[in-house]
C-alpha cells in the first residue's frame, strides 16, 4: 500500500516500559519502540514469550501508559486521562481465552454488550450485532448460550462482541492460540474479512504460518524491534529468526533448506501452492528437455 | 503384540451432566490400547472427547459399566483400586497449568507431590531440581519465585515438572504445550522424547498441532464427535488429508505440499511428515 500520503492511525514514539517501576525489581519490558501504523493495515506481531509483544498492544489501547515515550491514537496521547474512553473505542482488544471476554447467557446479547453500553440507539444496536454477527459468519447462531459453543465459535463472538462497537484498530493478542485447526481458519476467515472492510488489524501471534496472513510483519525481541518487512521478507531469514527463538514456516524452512541444497531454488517462498508450483516447474521443465 | 498394554480401554462411554435436561454425551463407545514406552497422538477438534478419554486414563473420571479402563492390570471401575497408585504411574498435565498451581512458590508447588509420597526433604530437593531442570526452569532462579507471578509459558513448566518430579510411568499432556513459544515449547517436547527414548517414558500427547505431533508420536487416535474415527501410524494419518479435514483437522505444511505434489501429478514416494523428510524427498523428486 501507499502509505507516503496517509497519516498514520497509530503513532508511538520513544516507548519504553517498566513493570513495578518503583519496585527494587523493576521489569523493563518495552526498551524503546517508534512504530508508525497505518489505516488498513494488517500488522503481525511476533516475538517469543516475554518479547514485549503483549505489553506493546496494551500501551496501545491504554490498559498499560508508556513509563517514558509518545502513544497516540489519531492524535490522542494515551497518557492523558480524558482520552481513555475515547481510545478504547477506536481501539478493540481480543484475548486469548474467549471465556474471559464473554459476558451474557445469549450470543446476541453479549455481542450487544459493547455498544448498549456505549449508549447507541437500539434500532442500530440491531443493525450493529447483526453485521458483526455476519462478519464472524455466527448469525446462525445469535440465540445460543455462549458456553454451548465450540472455542473458535465462541472466539469469533468475542470478536463480534468487539468489532460492534466499531473500532477503528481491531488488536488480537494471541486469539487463536487455543483454537483447533478449524476454529483457526475461521477466525483468521473473520479478521481477513473485517481487514478488507477497512478495519485497522494488530495481530499478535506464535504462529508463524499466521503471519504470512499479514502485510506487515515486525518481529520483537526483549523488548525491542529487531526485524521489519513484509512476511516473504522477514520470513526469508531463517537463521536470524532461529536464533531469536522462533520457527518459520514449514514451507519456507522447505524451500530455504532446498536453497541451500541447490543456489537456484528461491529460498523465500511462503505457500504450500508457491512451493509446489516451483517443484513442479522444475520437474516438467526438466522433462521437457 | 503378546504384551498386556498399559493402557487399554474398552467400550467407554460418558455423559457430562448425566440424567439432566443439559445432558451431553462426550464418547459414544471408545476403544483404545497404549503400551509401555510407546508415544500417542490423541487428535480430534474442539469437542471431540479427546480430553474426557484421557481423564478416564488416570481415574478422574471413572469408568461407566460396561465400559471399562484397565490401566497396568488394574480394572479402574473396580471402586476399591487405590486411585492415588494409579495417579504416580499416570502423570496428567491439563491445558490452564494455572489451574494446576497451587502453593506460593514455585519450588513448594513442585514438591508437593514428592512430600506427599514421604519423601524425604534432601531427597524432595534433589527430585524438585531434576524435575525443573527437565522443564527448562532454573532451579536457583525459580524456586523462590510466587507462582503467580510466573508467565504463561512458565507456569506450564512448572505445572509440568509438578508432574514429572513424581517420575510417573507415563505422561499425559492435554495441550499442555499451547502458548508456549515455539522454542521452549520444542526444548520442552525434545527433553520429552529423551526421557520417552532413555527411559521408556510413556507419552500421550493432546494437541490440536499436526506439525507439533508430526516429530513427536509413532501412533496417532483421531477423534471426532466421542468415537475414535482413525488410529494408524503417524504417516498412515497424515497420508489421509481428505479423512483429516472432514474431522475438522490439517497435516502439517510439508504434508500439504507433498500432496498437493501428488494433485499435480508429480509422484511422491514417500509421504513426509517432518520438515527432514520434505526435504529429502523433495531433492529426490528434483533430482530423479
Amino acid at each position: 500500500m501507499s502509505v507516503a500520503s496517509v497519516e498514520p492511525i497509530i503513532r508511538i514514539e520513544g516507548l519504553h516500559f517498566h513493570y513495578n517501576p518503583q519496585s527494587e525489581h523493576p521489569i523493563h519490558a518495552i526498551k524503546g519502540i517508534d512504530l508508525e501504523i497505518y489505516p488498513g493495515e494488517y500488522l503481525v506481531v511476533v516475538g517469543h514469550n516475554g518479547s514485549g509483544k503483549s505489553t506493546l498492544a496494551k500501551n496501545i489501547n491504554v490498559l498499560l501508559k508508556p513509563t517514558e515515550g509518545d502513544v497516540w491514537v489519531e492524535d490522542m496521547n494515551t497518557r492523558d486521562p480524558a482520552n481513555t474512553l475515547a481510545i478504547r473505542s477506536e481501539v478493540g482488544m481480543v484475548f486469548q481465552i474467549p471465556d474471559n471476554q464473554i459476558v451474557a447467557t445469549i450470543v446476541e446479547e453479549d455481542v450487544a454488550f459493547g455498544p448498549e453500553n456505549l449508549g447507541v440507539p437500539d434500532d442500530e444496536l440491531q443493525e450493529r450485532v447483526e453485521w458483526a454477527l455476519g462478519v464472524v459468519d455466527m448469525l446462525d447462531h445469535r440465540r445460543r448460550p455462549p458456553h454451548r459453543l465450540s472455542a473458535g465459535q465462541k472466539q469469533r463472538v468475542a470478536i463480534a462482541g468487539v468489532m460492534a462497537m466499531k473500532p477503528k484498530v481491531l488488536i488480537l493478542d494471541e486469539s487463536t492460540a487455543m483454537l483447533d485447526p478449524e476454529g483457526r481458519r475461521d477466525v483468521l476467515a473473520a479478521v481477513r474479512q473485517l481487514n478488507a472492510e477497512g478495519v485497522t488489524v494488530i495481530a499478535i501471534t506464535h504462529f508463524m504460518h499466521e503471519a504470512a496472513e499479514g502485510n506487515r510483519v515486525i518481529v520483537m525481541e526483549a523488548g525491542k524491534i529487531v526485524m521489519e518487512g513484509t512476511p516473504r521478507e522477514v520470513f526469508s531469514h531463517v537463521e536470524e529468526l532461529r536464533a531469536l527463538q522462533l520457527d518459520v514456516p514449514q514451507t519456507t524452512e522447505l524451500a530455504y533448506r532446498l536453497n541451500q541444497l541447490d543456489s537456484t531454488f528461491p529460498p523465500d517462498l511462503l505457500l504450500v501452492d508457491d512451493v509446489a508450483a516451483e517443484i513442479q516447474r522444475r520437474v516438467n521443465g526438466r522433462s521437457g528437455e | 503384540m503378546n504384551e498386556r498394554p498399559f493402557i487399554q480401554i474398552n467400550d467407554l462411554h460418558h455423559n457430562y451432566l448425566r440424567d439432566t435436561p443439559l445432558e451431553v454425551t462426550a464418547l459414544q463407545g471408545v476403544n483404545m490400547e497404549i503400551y509401555r514406552g510407546e508415544s500417542v497422538g490423541i487428535i480430534g477438534r474442539t469437542g471431540a472427547g479427546k480430553s474426557t478419554v484421557v481423564q478416564h486414563f488416570n481415574g478422574l473420571i471413572r469408568p461407566r459399566k460396561p465400559g471399562q479402563v484397565i490401566v497396568d492390570g488394574e480394572d479402574l471401575s473396580d471402586p476399591k483400586v487405590d486411585v492415588r497408585r494409579i495417579r504416580q504411574k499416570v502423570g496428567l498435565v491439563f491445558q490452564y497449568p494455572e489451574q494446576q498451581l497451587f502453593e506460593r512458590l514455585v519450588g513448594d508447588d513442585i514438591a508437593f507431590g514428592p512430600k506427599k509420597l514421604g519423601m524425604e526433604p534432601a531427597e524432595r530437593r534433589e527430585r524438585v531440581k531434576w524435575a525443573m531442570e527437565m522443564v527448562g526452569l532454573d532451579f536457583e532462579e525459580f524456586k523462590d519465585r510466587f507462582t503467580f507471578s510466573l508467565s504463561g509459558g512458565e507456569m506450564r513448566k512448572a505445572a509440568l515438572a509438578g508432574v514429572l518430579a513424581l517420575q510417573p510411568e507415563m505422561l499425559i499432556l492435554d495441550e499442555s504445550t499451547s502458548g508456549v513459544d515455539p522454542r521452549s515449547r520444542r526444548e520442552l517436547l525434545e527433553r520429552l522424547l529423551t526421557l520417552h527414548k532413555e527411559h521408556g517414558l510413556t507419552l500421550a500427547f493432546v494437541s490440536p498441532n499436526m506439525e507439533d505431533m508430526a516429530g513427536l508420536v509413532e501412533r496417532i487416535y483421531v477423534m471426532d464427535d466421542g468415537h475414535v474415527v482413525m488410529n494408524g501410524t503417524t504417516r498412515e494419518i497424515f497420508s489421509q488429508p481428505d479423512e483429516l479435514h472432514e474431522h475438522g483437522l490439517g497435516v502439517p505444511q510439508v504434508t500439504e505440499v507433498a500432496h498437493t505434489l501428488i494433485a499435480r501429478g508429480i509422484a511422491v514416494e514417500q509421504i513426509p511428515v517432518t520438515v527432514e523428510e520434505g526435504v529429502k524427498e523433495t531433492w529426490k523428486i528434483l533430482n530423479s
